[in-house]
């Protein structure tokens, strides 16, 4: 008797629930139940990094256009030259010095692929001496910025005009003027130069000019461009032409200045870098624009109040799609695949970059999936963690995101963005939120 | 006497270290406190759970306390059962069967003077056994859906401790303390298409009730019984935790751990119970009895479900042969029963209603009052409409009906 009530008792081997049977499922979500939130304000605003650094890049950009949106773009580079030696005689043994001519100077633009805008146009470009050091006055601050801007001789040392192919990556070669290359040749020749410093003393470096007077386009030319220095050997009939290159040794000694003339845009009135311009004021739109340092600024002012949804709840996801306006992009201002994103105070100070759990920097990507009005376009952020994050802290401080383009140091890309309450390019938020 | 008694004393040990499991699993169990157990004492299951006016002589009724009234003098009782059941699970698209065996009740009664007794009884009160898998639902405020699992496991017990006492020699009169306590724990997964929720709670019940019953002997063959039970306040607490997951980040974000946090108490109805018993011809008995449970009175959170007040109708019948024992067979009582149970629980607008017939013998063990009660019960629950479903169950019990002689109690002293 005993044993078969153990048998019973010990044995629960009961079989297991698959638990294919669900009865009342309206009771269910009581409980425990997932919301989308897609009314949440967002705030869309336009910011003005006034100083992006633009030197130490790795890039001469050069070029200028009007953009149809955000006024005249133009780029100039400037930079300072050196090179290993200043000895013109090739070998050691070589004691001929003396029998040296002056053929010709160049600069030679090596194109780096980098373009914006329609290259198809004629671009001029002129180079002038700068007449002060490529050098920082401040003490601190070794950086040149986008607003940065160095003294130069009016008077240009070449210039040339072309119909650019940065595919082909033609180099550009523009002829500068003989007696500033003769000058340059006989410092050299009589051992007056020696040294760098020496060197960049006589000669403090370049500025690259961007003259075009037509709107066309924006180019990147290599760091590895170079002043080419011809000269020979006089000794016989026939001549041996010699070169002696000087480039860009120091990449923090070069530095692009881009300028954005907004006068008669939307955007003419950017208040400082501290400050924002609300998209309702700008046609519903927001600007970004890499080189000029406009920036997008997004801003959740009612975020905290979705914890008063439910008693308990939690942001589980949340996805950002801000989208392109229409008709603001084309194949010649093309949209950029990805925005980074940096979150930032009040102020517009950045912490850092929105970052995942394991650290990485999180992107905007775009989603090319294109529909008949191109409402599917449109850059997606994963915001989960920082919208849980944002509702659940203590203090009263609100974080905002600031969009930008990845080269906004060294590039002009810009794309313009619609606001909550623009119509056809909407910018949405999808909060799943959990009640528990 | 000794071996039986350390069997009793093995019987309780295994009884008490089966209460932690799960004891049946219902898909509707995930609704209130789980499903509230029916587990009655002696031959009660084999007469459809009907005996509010049948007496303690032969087996502990656990329906009534003033049954312990007309406990026989010098008799110490013990009771212990099990369940085995077999419920098949059907919805409009779907069958499936499944085993369970449980564990019902322990349970001791000795009378304390000639015109009383006392009974203690641990079973369990309801058991929460659910499951729910890739359980699409909804997300409010879109066109898109997520995900439910969920698992749920446990219930609550219930140890009373009840008293009966004879006034004269046809009124009995009976209180009962009820103590309710249990856990149910309960594991979610919430999928949206881009993250994982896990919400992992224990909820941990308890209070207490009190029950007042009468028998009165209207003559020799014919007695009716009451029992009142006192609405009651069930306190609720939880410990939880929440965890998410989001896909696109790679983030895991503990959102709370293991918080502990009081959750809405759970509310038990008045109830009232009225029976008769009567005997015809010394050897044939029928029970009826009329339960009827207010739960609509007990206006619970909305967490618990939607409730109905619940009505009881229970049939029972019993024979025994009264003299001429010549055979083992003669001694055997052989007893059949209807229970119909209206529910308390609305999902859907509807009722879910149970059912079921039994049919059971009591088996004599040496020349005692001991038995062995086997019965067998067959019973429907539920039904199938949309979001509902149909529960089939057979059901056999076996109930051990000891019976000790006083002295044995006299040992231990």
């Amino acid at each position: 008797m005993a044993l078969l009530f153990g048998i019973i008792l010990t044995s629960c081997d009961s079989d297991i629930d698959t638990g294919e049977f669900v009865v009342g499922s309206d009771n269910l979500s009581v409980n425990n139940r997932v919301i989308l939130i897609d009314t949440a304000t967002v705030e869309v605003s336009t910011i003005n990094f006034d100083s992006l650094v633009t030197s130490g890049q790795s890039r001469i950009l050069l070029g200028t256009y009007n953009d149809p949106i955000f006024g005249k773009v133009t780029s100039d580079s400037y930079f300072q030259l050196s090179s290993s030696s200043y000895n013109l005689q090739t070998t050691s043994s070589d004691t001929e010095g003396a029998n040296y001519v002056f053929d010709s100077i160049r600069m030679v633009l090596l194109p780096d692929k980098y373009y914006y805008g329609d290259t198809t146009q004629v671009q001029s470009i002129s180079i002038h001496r700068l007449l002060q050091k490529v050098k920082q006055n401040a003490e601190n601050d070794d950086n040149f910025y986008n607003n940065s801007s160095l003294d130069y001789d009016p008077v240009s040392l070449g210039s040339t005009s072309f119909t650019s192919k940065p595919i082909r990556q033609d180099s550009v070669f523009v002829k500068l003027d003989d007696a500033f290359g003769d000058a340059f040749f006989q410092k050299l020749k009589k051992r007056e130069i020696v040294t760098t410093e020496e060197f960049v003393e006589y000669f403090k470096g370049l500025v690259i000019r961007s003259t075009s007077a037509n709107s066309s386009g924006v180019m990147g030319y290599q760091i590895s461009s170079m002043l080419q220095l011809y000269y020979s050997k006089k000794v016989t009939d026939s001549k041996t032409s010699i070169l002696k290159e000087f480039t860009i040794d120091d990449v923090s000694k070069q530095f692009n200045r881009v300028s954005l003339d907004r006068t008669g845009t939307i955007i003419k009135d950017l208040p400082g870098t501290t400050e924002r311009l609300s998209s309702d004021l700008t046609e519903n739109k927001s600007f970004i624009q890499s080189g000029t340092g406009l920036a997008c600024r997004i801003d959740f002012p009612n975020i905290k109040e979705l914890k008063y949804i439910t008693q308990k709840g939690a942001i589980i996801d949340a996805q950002l799609i801000i989208r392109p306006v229409n008709n603001t992009y084309s194949k010649t201002y093309p949209l950029v695949d990805s925005l980074n994103i940096y979150v930032a105070d009040q102020l517009n100070r950045l912490s850092g970059t929105l970052n995942s759990a394991s650290g990485n920097a999180i992107y905007a990507t775009l989603n090319k999936a294109s529909d008949e009005f191109g409402e599917n376009i449109g850059y997606s952020i994963p915001l989960g963690t920082f919208m849980q994050n944002e509702m659940t802290k203590q203090s009263d401080s609100r974080s905002a995101l600031i969009l930008t383009i990845p080269t906004i140091s060294k590039g002009v890309e810009r794309v313009v963005l619609g606001n909550q309450k623009n119509t056809g390019n909407k910018v949405q938020l999808k909060i799943y939120y959990i009640s528990y | 006497m000794k071996n039986k008694i350390t069997i009793i004393l093995f019987l309780i040990l295994v009884s008490f270290s089966s209460f932690s499991q799960s004891l049946s699993s219902s898909p509707y169990s995930i609704y209130g406190l789980g499903s509230l157990y029916e587990s009655d004492f002696g031959s009660l299951p084999a007469m459809g759970s009907a005996g509010i006016a049948l007496p303690s002589n032969r087996f502990i009724n656990n329906l009534n306390p003033a049954s312990l009234g007309f406990m026989y003098q010098n008799h110490f009782l013990f009771d212990v059962g099990g369940n085995a059941i077999q419920t098949s699970y059907q919805d409009v698209s779907r069958k499936e069967s499944r085993n369970n065996v449980q564990f019902s009740h322990v349970a001791f009664a000795f009378p304390v003077t000639s015109k009383s007794g006392l009974s203690v009884a641990l079973r369990p009160y309801s058991s929460a056994g659910f499951k729910i898998s890739d359980y699409k639902l909804p997300i409010q405020d879109s066109n898109e859906e997520y995900t439910l699992n969920v698992t749920g496991t446990g219930g609550l017990n219930n140890f009373d401790i009840s008293y009966g006492y004879r006034v004269g020699k046809k009124l009995a009169l009976g209180l009962s303390t009820s103590i309710l306590f249990g856990t149910i724990k309960d594991a979610s997964e919430y999928l949206t298409s881009n993250s994982l929720t896990n919400i992992d709670k224990e909820s941990t019940y308890n209070g207490a009730r009190i029950s007042l019953g009468g028998q009165f002997k209207v003559d020799s063959t014919f007695t009716i019984g009451v029992n009142l039970k006192s609405p009651a306040k069930i306190n609720a607490t939880k410990v939880q935790s929440v965890t998410t997951y989001n896909a696109d980040l790679n983030a895991s974000n503990t959102i709370e751990s293991e918080v502990h946090s009081d959750i809405d108490d759970y509310y038990l109805p008045f109830e009232f119970a009225v029976g008769l018993n009567k005997q015809f011809k010394n050897n044939l008995s029928l029970s009826m009895d009329y339960e009827k449970a207010f739960w609509q009175g007990t206006d619970q959170a909305d967490i618990y479900g939607n409730y109905l007040n619940q009505e009881k109708f229970k049939l029972g019948l019993s024979y025994r042969k009264d003299h001429n024992l010549r055979t083992y067979f003669d001694r055997i009582q052989f007893s059949t029963g209807l229970n119909y149970d209206t529910g308390y629980l609305e999902l859907g607008n509807k009722r879910i209603e149970n059912k079921a017939i039994s049919i059971g013998v009591a088996l004599p063990i040496e020349n005692t009052y001991s038995v062995l009660n086997v019965s067998y019960s067959y019973g429907q629950r539920g039904r199938i409409s949309s979001g509902l479903i149909k529960e089939n169950y057979h059901k056999i019990s076996l109930n051990l009906s000891l019976d000790g002689i006083w002295f044995v109690k006299r040992k231990f002293e």
